[in-house]
């Protein structure tokens, strides 16, 4: 490696994504069209955290530890029906901030292959409310 | 010889694919969302702890479509009892302490996360647990 590269590595900036400027939160918004019973919907949040979180950590991982280290704030909102959801999705895409969508294997409760939870996040509270403030808490 | 005895464990490892539980007390009256967030915490919290530790175990957990189950416990006593029982079995666990923002007072304990974890590990513990 010459002098240059050694630099030019010392000083490019790091592909990681910005680092977030304000608190930040992730949030889940889940199919309530589906009548899920709790205990099913706490586990597909859960699903649908832990790929939110996996892929903060591939592609915006300053992002990850602003949230990680800020107490893992979570919302849960509550979203109509799976067009809703996608919706909402494509609006988050365009904002570029990074989504997770969790289809069910459908082995208890409700049909194989069904959208039950859309997560936005963790970014920041403000660019992702813009896309989610009307929703309700679930 | 060896090698075969290898590939038998194996085989019979890929039967028994990792499994997570997340067990939530029941008499905190917790609204689904709340307890959404709390197990979301748990599973987050619980993943975290097996990167580190237990990666291989972890990396079977996820392409297994990363199972997590919810049951509930009566109270803080079985919730603390069940996670000593894990830890003594030397499974990964966390116990959620809410900020007490909404609904319940600060530091309240409202979720155990166990695993991710062999099945037979995970169902040895939680039998006597009902669904949520």
């Amino acid at each position: 490696m010459g002098i240059r590269s050694i630099i030019h590595k010392m000083t490019a900036p790091s592909h990681q994504g910005e680092s977030p400027s304000g608190p930040v939160k992730l949030v889940l918004i889940i199919n309530h069209g589906l009548k899920m019973g709790k205990g099913k919907i706490a586990a597909q949040a859960g699903h649908a955290s832990v790929q939110a979180m996996l892929k903060a950590g591939e592609k915006n991982p300053l992002a990850l530890q602003a949230w990680l280290s800020s107490g893992q704030k979570k919302v849960c909102l509550k979203g109509d029906d799976a067009n809703q959801l996608l919706a909402l999705e494509q609006q988050a895409k365009e904002a570029g901030l990074l989504t997770s969508k969790i289809h069910d294997a459908g082995h208890t409760q409700i049909p194989s292959g069904s959208l039950t939870v859309l997560a936005i996040g963790p970014c920041q509270d403000d660019s992702v409310e813009k896309i989610t403030g009307t929703l309700k808490l679930l | 010889m060896r090698e075969l005895a290898k590939v038998g464990r194996v085989m019979s490892n890929s039967d028994d694919s990792p499994s997570m539980a997340l067990i939530v007390r029941k008499d905190l009256g917790l609204s689904a969302g709340k307890m959404a967030v709390q197990c979301a915490h748990a599973a987050v919290s619980c993943t975290m702890a097996s990167r580190k530790t237990n990666s291989r175990l972890m990396e079977r957990w996820l392409n297994g479509g990363a199972r997590k189950i919810c049951f509930k416990v009566e109270d803080l006593q079985s919730l603390q009892r069940l996670a000593g029982q894990a830890q003594v079995a030397g499974l990964v666990t966390h116990i959620v302490k809410d900020a007490g923002h909404t609904e319940v007072e600060p530091g309240t304990i409202t979720v155990l996360g166990i695993g991710p974890a062999p099945r037979r590990s995970i169902d040895a513990l939680t039998s006597q647990l009902k669904p949520y």
